[in-house]
């Protein structure tokens, strides 16, 4: 009995002595003049997605051998990566490359943590820059500096379920192509403790409700990020869409979380789903039904806020440390890699060339519901940013929740986000 | 002799308040200083504010719900916890054998995991369509609740979870004070024809009152530290329905980087904290019974 | 009659354990049940507790996904670490506390006893602060030091000590032995059920932890368990429950283990550590 005790304490203490100057042998490693940068990343977890971002990065690292080296870290979720980000800056030891949630540049903007990029673009070919969605470009550029590269996006889509649609007596290669027929469509597919008709993906709700504004053709916060106009006509109409589809014909679930919903369809219990192009691998490899990608329907035009997040340096580094990190930039966002890196997470390619690669357009022959979100850039702009955005995400989700559970109407919920995200945003 | 003799002693206390000094008493004081600074991404560097911070909070809505989330919590999981831990031990203390060290260790396993790893398996289980929880209450005739997703059922949820985590641990604590009480008690009083429920009015239950009591204020304080469940599986939504105290701090620190309301909410908790130490200190004094 | 009163007592006693038991087992059960499961089998209507085909890679996926056998160690060190260093400092505190008279000791024994009412999770801002300045963030070291002096230890250990009799000291003194060398040959090894318990009770407790190491630490390198496992939850695109459950099997087996091949020992230490209440 004692001897079994003594055997475990002796063993991890051995243990911890290994990992302890494991880890410092590690430091030891590291040839001279090699410049070791750290770039953190957000990815979800369900996919190979870590592995691509692995596998792409040591390609680089091979080809700038003894030179450069990234090591990619997996920070978690956008929010994890933010987080971390700025506890690493603010204690002076920033990463050098990292990817966050597309908004939050004013915030880093404030905290004077980002470096502009113009310089570094002009020298890129001819026509690198313009390459790039104009929506996506939205996101990177403030006040006329440009301060990341688009990686990382993607648009909201409207996914549906065939078999259901079938079961409902509607044709399964029509999708609904307007609110009033998503309305209809939904209250046809609702099946009452078994199927809801449609899920509006709550976790990212502010993000989809920016799309349903952007579809009745109003805004919520302006290009500058200084006005909010949470109250218009417009977004006020599209609460009580929403409101009358959760909680008054009940044909979706008022609240879920980001990643409960995809489950959700392919477990059947949603005919249709509102969320990111970028589960489109995981339903594809998880859903025993055929279903179809759409356009998000649409009131006055067809529309969408664009999300994701960008590749972004640090400001506050050594000036070869920034010029390494824009060599990986580059690099990860040359034309081959983009489309690679679309091909393998779903994610839309951020560039227009990248569909005229071979490998890409393979993928897209067999799957052209890759192509969707793609398509719905005609209609998408740049996703509201502004400074505080996190609170400003918080303001504006808590008013969606209470509204869409009927505790407060969408009118009154709408003015109080607007006059409280305009002090937070000034 | 005497003087060498005392600083000694002092040589031996000094690692241990060291490490108190730095991690435990002056952050009582560096959030109690920061709370009178804004010092946030419109204040890069701290802003002389007096109580502009407090004043703020309180005059915030969603504070109040946070707190009433968090008074809900304690006051729901506290009773049910205690009395199912007691019904068990009671139970468990009877005789029955090597069955005994099966039950326990199932009824008490639950602690030894981490709660993220529990609130994993709870999300998991309280999935509406997929999760275990509502196929099996279907049978008893209850609807099929969103659960976490439900502004009205989400802190509900989070309750049960944490019940079934921590209520083995209050259990093995009664078990022991169950354990301390002698038999002859317990036969005198058959003697007298005392049964059941008396035995247990006037034997066990005053007998038990330093292991309640320490039970109690155990509960009482970690309730106040609900963390990770939320943070796993609600997140403090939907609508704020599971915005605890803690939660609300890290929000405002590590999403806003409002360190100066971070400050400000820390200090009230710990205020809150010592006053409930103080209470407890005045409380204990009296109403424990010791068998001589 | 009475016989029978005794038996449909004893049938009852035992119907109410072995539900309540099957209740508290039945979700971890749940947990190894979806591990093995492939991706897809998941998506029953009715729940399958017997996984059929049985599928052993997501075991291995878990550790392609993330290094968890990193924040395997990483979680023992730091776990270590903190107990280490708790054993000195409580050990040290709880002799003179129990057994010398100097001046201001009800006084310090006070502050101890608050350390206790004072969490990580009422303190953990302006310890991040203190850390940023003294450039600590990101290292194991982080993760340990709000916990390196314990004043829940030192109450126990104190309690300890003073069950042992002057007498002994007395004659330890004359035959040459005092201070730290009675400390070391005579207290400790008569306390020793005590520190075992105790130590128990911090492993338990730290391997636990989360709110401060999430706080703390950014990279793999230094990430813990729990952490780890907690950013499986956050993510974008779909959760896959049967990573998750492998992930969350994996995750609390070390503790399990433990507390199987030490039961008893585990259970006298909690049932201790409420003794003197």
């Amino acid at each position: 009995m004692r001897k079994i005790i003594l055997l475990l304490t002796v063993f991890f203490f051995v243990a911890g002595l290994i990992g302890a100057s494991e880890t410092w042998a590690q430091k030891e490693k590291v040839k001279p003049k090699l410049l070791r940068l750290t770039f953190y990343y957000p990815v979800g977890v369900a996919g190979p997605l870590a592995r691509v971002i692995g596998e792409m990065t040591d390609k680089f690292n091979k080809e700038n051998e003894g030179k450069i080296e990234v090591v990619p870290v997996y920070s978690g979720d956008y929010d994890p990566t933010m987080q971390k980000v700025q506890t690493a800056i603010m204690a002076g030891n920033p990463p050098d490359i990292f990817m966050v949630e597309i908004s939050e540049l004013p915030t880093l903007l404030a905290m004077d943590a980002v470096l502009p990029l113009d310089d570094y673009i002009k020298k890129m070919e001819k026509g690198y820059w313009e390459d790039f969605f104009a929506p996506f470009r939205e996101n990177a550029t403030i006040g006329g500096k440009i301060y990341g590269i688009p990686f990382q996006r993607s648009t909201p889509v409207l996914y549906w379920n065939k078999e259901a649609f079938k079961t409902a007596g509607l044709d399964p290669d029509k999708p609904p192509k307007t609110w009033d027929e998503l309305k209809d469509y939904a209250t046809k597919l609702n099946i009452k403790d078994k199927q809801w008709g449609v899920t509006i993906s709550g976790g990212w709700n502010d993000w989809l409700f920016e799309a349903f504004v952007r579809q009745n053709g109003s805004y919520l916060i302006s290009a500058d990020g200084k006005t909010a106009n949470f109250d218009s006509k417009e977004a006020v109409e599209a609460l009580e869409f929403w409101v009358e589809l959760k909680h008054r014909l009940k044909v979706g679930p008022p609240h879920s979380t980001w990643g409960s919903t995809p489950p959700d369809f392919v477990g059947g219990r949603t005919a249709m789903l509102y969320h990111s192009t970028g589960i489109l691998t995981f339903l594809k490899r998880s859903a025993k039904f055929d279903f179809g990608v759409a356009f998000m329907p649409q009131k006055k035009t067809y529309g969408a806020a664009v999300g994701g997040a960008n590749l972004m340096i640090a400001k506050k580094i050594p000036k070869e440390r920034q010029e390494a990190a824009w060599k990986y930039i580059a690099w990860m966002s040359n034309v081959k890699n983009v489309a690679e890196w679309s091909v393998a997470s779903g994610y839309v390619a951020v560039r227009n060339s990248a569909y005229e690669d071979p490998a890409m357009k393979e993928h897209v022959s067999k799957n052209p519901e890759y192509l969707v979100a793609r398509d719905q850039l005609k209609y998408a702009h740049g996703k509201m940013m502004a400074k505080n955005f996190q609170k400003v995400r918080e303001i504006l989700k808590r008013q969606l929740d209470d509204s869409v559970a009927g505790k407060i109407a969408p009118a009154e919920a709408l003015k109080i986000a607007h006059k409280e995200i305009q002090a937070v945003i000034q | 002799m005497k003087r060498l003799e005392h600083l000694k002693c002092y040589g031996y206390i000094l690692p241990g308040l060291f490490f108190m000094g730095i991690f435990t008493f002056i952050p009582v004081f560096m959030s109690a200083y920061l709370s009178l600074f804004k010092w946030n991404v419109n204040y890069p560097e701290p802003h002389f504010t007096w109580f502009s911070n407090y004043v703020e909070v309180f005059k915030a809505p969603l504070f109040w719900l946070v707190l009433r989330n968090n008074l809900i919590y304690t006051f729901t999981t506290i009773p049910i916890s205690m009395s199912l831990a007691l019904f068990l031990a009671i139970l468990i203390n009877q005789k029955m054998g090597w069955i005994r060290s099966i039950y326990r260790g199932c009824l008490f396993y639950p602690t030894m995991i981490p709660m993220v790893a529990a609130a994993m398996l709870w999300v998991w289980i309280f999935n509406p369509g997929l999760g275990i929880f509502n196929y099996y209450l279907g049978f008893l005739g209850v609807p099929k609740i969103e659960w976490l997703y439900d502004m009205r059922y989400a802190l509900i949820a989070i309750i049960i979870m944490s019940i079934w985590k921590n209520f083995g641990y209050y259990m093995l604590i009664f078990l022991a004070g169950l354990q301390g009480i002698p038999n002859h008690y317990y036969e005198a009083a058959a003697i007298e024809g005392a049964t059941g429920w008396k035995q247990f009015r006037y034997i066990t239950f005053p007998m038990l009152a330093p292991a309640t009591l320490f039970v109690f204020v155990v509960a009482i304080i970690s309730s106040f530290q609900v963390f990770d469940q939320v943070f796993v599986m609600t997140q403090g939504g939907p609508g704020d329905r599971t915005n605890v105290l803690v939660f609300y701090i890290y929000q405002h620190a590590f999403r806003f980087w409002d360190l100066g309301m971070g400050s400000t909410l820390t200090t009230l908790f710990i205020s809150g904290l010592l006053v409930a130490i103080w209470l407890v200190f005045r409380v204990l004094g009296r109403r424990v019974y010791y068998e001589v | 009659m009475k016989f029978n009163w005794k038996l449909r007592n004893r049938l009852g006693l035992h119907l109410i354990l072995m539900l309540v038991s099957l209740i508290t087992v039945a979700p971890y059960f749940w947990i190894l049940s979806t591990s093995l499961k492939f991706r897809t089998d998941v998506f029953t209507p009715t729940p399958k507790w017997i996984p059929w085909p049985i599928n052993f890679q997501n075991y291995l996926e878990v550790f392609q996904m993330a290094p968890f056998h990193l924040y395997l160690l990483n979680t023992i060190i730091v776990v270590t670490g903190i107990l280490g260093v708790q054993l000195v400092t409580i050990t040290l505190a709880a002799y003179v506390f129990s057994r010398r008279n100097f001046w201001g000791r009800e006084f310090f024994f006070f502050l101890f006893l608050i350390q206790m009412m004072i969490p990580i999770h009422a303190t953990f801002l302006p310890n991040f602060l203190t850390l940023k300045k003294f450039d600590l963030l990101n290292t194991r070291v982080a993760m340990m030091l709000p916990f390196f002096a314990s004043g829940y230890g030192t109450f126990l250990l104190r309690q300890a000590f003073r069950q042992i009799p002057r007498s002994l000291e007395d004659a330890a003194v004359i035959d040459g032995c005092g201070g730290l060398r009675f400390l070391w040959h005579v207290l400790i090894p008569l306390a020793r059920p005590t520190l075992v318990a105790f130590s128990i009770i911090s492993i338990v407790s730290h391997w636990n932890d989360y709110l401060w190491p999430l706080i703390v630490t950014d990279t793999p390198e230094v990430r813990t368990l729990t952490i780890g496992l907690g950013m499986f939850v956050q993510q974008e695109s779909g959760a896959d429950w049967t990573l998750l459950m492998a992930a969350t099997a994996f995750v609390t087996a070390p503790m399990l283990l433990f507390f199987l091949v030490l039961q008893r020992k585990f259970v006298e230490s909690f049932m201790l550590s409420g003794m003197k209440g």
